[in-house]
């Protein structure tokens, strides 16, 4: 497929990816501060870390806004003009899906748009309102309903993997953050009583749709090393780090099939080769290894979608095309603009928890 | 039995609607010539007994317009509710270049038909069929060997002169030999009811996604309407579309490689380059997508380049090839020019087309359809004076105030001058631009544009509002090919002639009747 397309068919799965991660983590967040366990600064602040909105949100509103839980939710749902929020990521989304609107089904450039639309609209602005829930839950399932449309009614060949390549990574990203930051911030929490420490990895379980798995898995018992390992290593759970790296691996393999060692994007199928194979060597998880590791993981995983941007989006071609400005009014640059923001985005490393 | 939704319903005197007709006017003629169903149902005596004296149906559409008029109010008003959202949901937008960048707006949908008969549009599609064959012997010719110019039936110095006349292409026969792929010729009803060409577009007509996106509204919103009306149906286009790319392929047919180009996604016809790349299995690239290396074309794919033997280019000649055309231009792919040349690929529409739908052409087209076919013009057209002739720019400077003046090379309804609604200063204006570039103007007397009852959502009612029609033609290998309905614009502004999108118009499913 065009190259310009396969990169807007990625970054489709990427943003659809992000905005869900967002509401969820902001919705649990929710949940997790209204039980009074950890200052309504530390919950909050650590939704902004995941999300690398800390230091413009305490160069905007000070260091203690970080604990008006109002104020996060209206930055991390409404966004500030460069952040990241679920408005931005949807209207990315949708943007994306416009441009490459000729190989999604009806059914699924559809959903983006509703979903886009929606969120542009009073009504939305009424249920952030009235039903924060309702609000939350509702950008999650129109996301939902996007990627099950993708799966249902689109070809399974190369659009489709190039969004879920996208989504997985991006999915790898946020898993590493949301363990990061919070793994930091609970475990230097004084500890004073086993129920805490239960609520707020439980918390931290439900802000990546992991808890029902979670306790299945380890028949009820919610401790520190046991979620970290779970979330990084746990090979059946979808958004751990080491079932979505690999599944990504697949998908790039079906892009570019080992039997045709000539096709573009063997830098890329080397790099996250070599990252699947060192998650799936991580044998323990010491808790001292925790940000160690994940730093790793976001870093190559990175470098991977420097490399699929480079050898199969098109990113590496620009020198010898000319650059797509003009004086005419027909004149399109989107691509332009788009590629650097979005090929910015990747580089995004994890923030560095305050200690 | 009443009218229904009709009651009341009046069209302007002097102009011709499409639905219906004066209650005693059954001797109206039918001005087409052609073999109109005459007789049955047109007596004064089939006239519903307690109409008013306003209107009737026309007697050609009375099963379909008794059906329509059959209609309640709120259902239309539904049906008009639903299509709207359907369309901002569906992202159907076009972008409008006056407004700020990538402003999107829903081209407003009437959900009352416009209807052509049976007899009618057998009258249209031989008409165009012979205009799309006149047309493109022309282009042939004045690319190759100019013998029409030689024999003085246009002036030479108009076609050579001829802002879209390509001196290089002269000598070059495109790959399959077709060069008017796809055309959307425009066309009006006078006040007799004649259908005249008031348009030729020759290079790259849009509109027909909302031909097909339309009728798919009707069928949501008015099913069972649409089901009783017995109506040709259109979504066959993409597929005949696609075989007519095909068909000028320079490799066979099954071994080709087809894209739709476009500018990108600020282009106000953006949303049907998508759709028609969708809709006919195709990749829709832009320039930065495709390149050339030795005079072939490629697109750059994610298992790298890949060769693209016919493209249905969505970019004007001017911004296609900028080693070819314009220098200035970012915006094309360098060498395409070149390939076009050599053969290797073929262009949908191909280069150069732009001479034959110049507006002072037009003014030949019949004696171009008599110089080359020798045969007598089908489809009428609207007289038009050519500034560049002295009798004829006498005439229009005196009479400016009656005339609608056009530049030969604008579009979309800009670079107009309404004579009967102008002032004297634009008058004034119109004048100088036509005493310094006589070559750039034409002039024709207003056409009485027919009207056709529309959907007044803040009235809820019909009302009477101007239509024009554009049915699009396919030509390929095989020749031209009349897709049976057609773009009709009406402009939903009480009085208005302007039926453009950019202006203010807005547009209706075209029923051409079994």
């Amino acid at each position: 497929m065009i190259s310009r397309v396969a990169d807007g068919c990625f970054w489709l799965g990427r943003y659809l990816e992000r905005a869900e991660s967002t509401a969820r983590l902001l919705a649990t967040t929710r949940a997790l501060a209204l039980d009074g366990e950890l200052s309504p600064e530390r919950a909050w602040s650590s939704v902004l870390g995941v999300a690398g909105e800390q230091a413009p949100f305490i160069e905007r509103h000070g260091q203690a806004a970080q604990a008006d839980g109002e104020l996060v939710q209206r930055t991390m749902t409404w966004g500030e003009p460069d952040g990241t929020s679920i408005a931005r990521s949807i209207q990315a989304a949708r943007e994306n899906a416009r441009s490459v609107r000729e190989v999604l089904s009806g059914d699924v450039w559809e959903s983006v748009n509703e979903l886009y639309l929606w969120l542009a609209s009073e009504a939305a602005e009424r249920e952030w309102a009235e039903s924060r829930d309702a609000f939350y839950r509702r950008v999650r399932d129109g996301v939902q309903l996007s990627l099950g449309l993708m799966r249902s009614t689109m070809l399974h060949d190369e659009p489709l993997d190039f969004a879920w390549m996208g989504l997985l990574l991006e999915r790898v990203g946020q898993t590493s953050r949301i363990l990061d930051v919070h793994h930091h911030a609970f475990s230097n929490m004084p500890v004073e009583h086993q129920a805490h420490e239960t609520g707020v990895w439980s918390s931290l379980l439900y802000a990546v749709s992991a808890y029902e798995g979670y306790v299945r898995a380890h028949a009820g018992f919610v401790e520190a090393d046991k979620v970290a390992r779970f979330l990084v290593l746990d090979p059946r759970f979808p958004r751990s780090v080491r079932y979505s790296v690999s599944a990504a691996l697949d998908r790039l393999r079906s892009l570019r099939p080992r039997t045709q060692p000539d096709l573009p994007g063997h830098d890329a199928e080397a790099r996250l080769t070599a990252l699947d194979a060192w998650v799936r060597s991580l044998e323990v998880l010491a808790p001292g290894d925790v940000h160690d590791v994940l730093t790793r993981v976001v870093d190559e995983t990175s470098d991977a979608c420097e490399a699929i941007s480079r050898e199969l989006l098109g990113y590496g071609e620009e020198a010898q095309t000319p650059p797509a400005a003009s004086a005419e009014p027909v004149a399109d640059t989107p691509s332009q603009s788009q590629s650097q923001s979005q090929s910015s985005s990747p580089n995004r490393r994890p923030p560095e928890p305050s200690s | 039995m009443s009218l229904g939704l009709l009651e009341g319903y009046t069209p302007p005197a002097g102009t011709y609607d499409e639905l219906v007709c004066g209650a005693a006017g059954a001797a109206e003629p039918s001005a087409n010539g052609a073999a109109e169903p005459s007789g049955a149902g047109d007596s004064p005596a089939d006239a519903p007994a307690d109409a008013p004296a306003g209107v009737r149906p026309r007697p050609e559409h009375k099963r379909v317009v008794d059906l329509i008029a059959g209609c309640g109010g709120p259902e239309i008003e539904r049906a008009h509710a639903r299509a709207s959202e359907a369309l901002r949901r569906q992202g159907v937008t076009f972008g409008v270049y006056a407004d700020a960048r990538g402003t999107e707006k829903i081209f407003p949908f009437c959900p009352v038909p416009r209807l052509v008969s049976a007899a009618d549009f057998a009258h249209l599609e031989r008409g165009l069929e012979q205009r799309l064959r006149g047309l493109s012997a022309f282009l042939d010719d004045v690319y190759g060997e100019q013998r029409i110019l030689d024999s003085g039936v246009v002036p030479r110095e108009l076609v050579l002169g001829a802002k879209q006349f390509m001196p290089q292409l002269r000598g070059i026969r495109p790959a399959g030999g077709v060069r008017i792929h796809i055309a959307g010729i425009d066309l009006v009803r006078d006040g007799d009811g004649c259908f005249r060409v008031l348009e030729d577009n020759l290079r790259t007509p849009s509109g027909v996604s909302y031909v097909l996106v339309n009728r798919a509204l009707t069928k949501r919103t008015l099913p069972a309407l649409y089901e009783e009306a017995r109506i040709r149906r259109v979504d066959h286009y993409p597929a005949k579309l696609a075989e007519t790319l095909r068909s000028v392929s320079p490799v066979a047919p099954e071994d080709t490689t087809a894209v739709v180009l476009t500018p990108g996604q600020y282009n106000s016809a953006y949303f049907e380059h998508g759709f028609l790349a969708l809709r006919m299995g195709l990749e829709l690239a832009h320039p930065g997508d495709l390149f050339v290396d030795g005079d072939i074309a490629y697109v750059r794919t994610t298992r790298g380049p890949r060769r693209v033997h016919v493209i249905y280019r969505r970019i004007d000649d001017d911004f296609l090839d900028p080693e070819a055309f314009n220098p200035d231009s970012l915006l094309g792919v360098r060498g395409l020019a070149r390939a076009y040349a050599a053969g290797n690929v073929a262009l949908a529409n191909a280069l150069g087309n732009g001479v034959a739908d110049d507006k002072a052409i037009y003014a030949f087209v019949p004696e171009i359809i008599r110089y080359y076919l020798g045969e007598e013009v089908i489809l009428p057209q609207v007289d038009t004076y050519v500034c560049l002739r002295d009798a004829d720019r006498k005439y229009v400077l005196e009479n400016l105030a009656s005339l609608v003046v056009k530049a030969v090379d604008e579009a979309g309804g800009y670079g107009m001058l309404l004579g009967p609604q102008s002032t004297a200063a634009e008058r004034d204006d119109f004048r100088r631009r036509i005493e310094a570039e006589p070559r750039k103007y034409v002039a024709q007397p207003l056409v009485e544009l027919s009207t056709c009852p529309t959907w007044d959502a803040a009235t809820q009612r019909l009302a009477p509002r101007r239509v024009d029609l554009r049915p699009y033609v396919l030509t390929g290998r095989e020749g031209p090919w009349v897709l049976p309905g057609g773009l009709t614009r009406v402009a939903l502004v009480e009085g208005s002639y302007v039926v453009n999108s950019s202006q203010g118009g807005g547009s209706k499913d075209t029923w051409v009747e079994r």
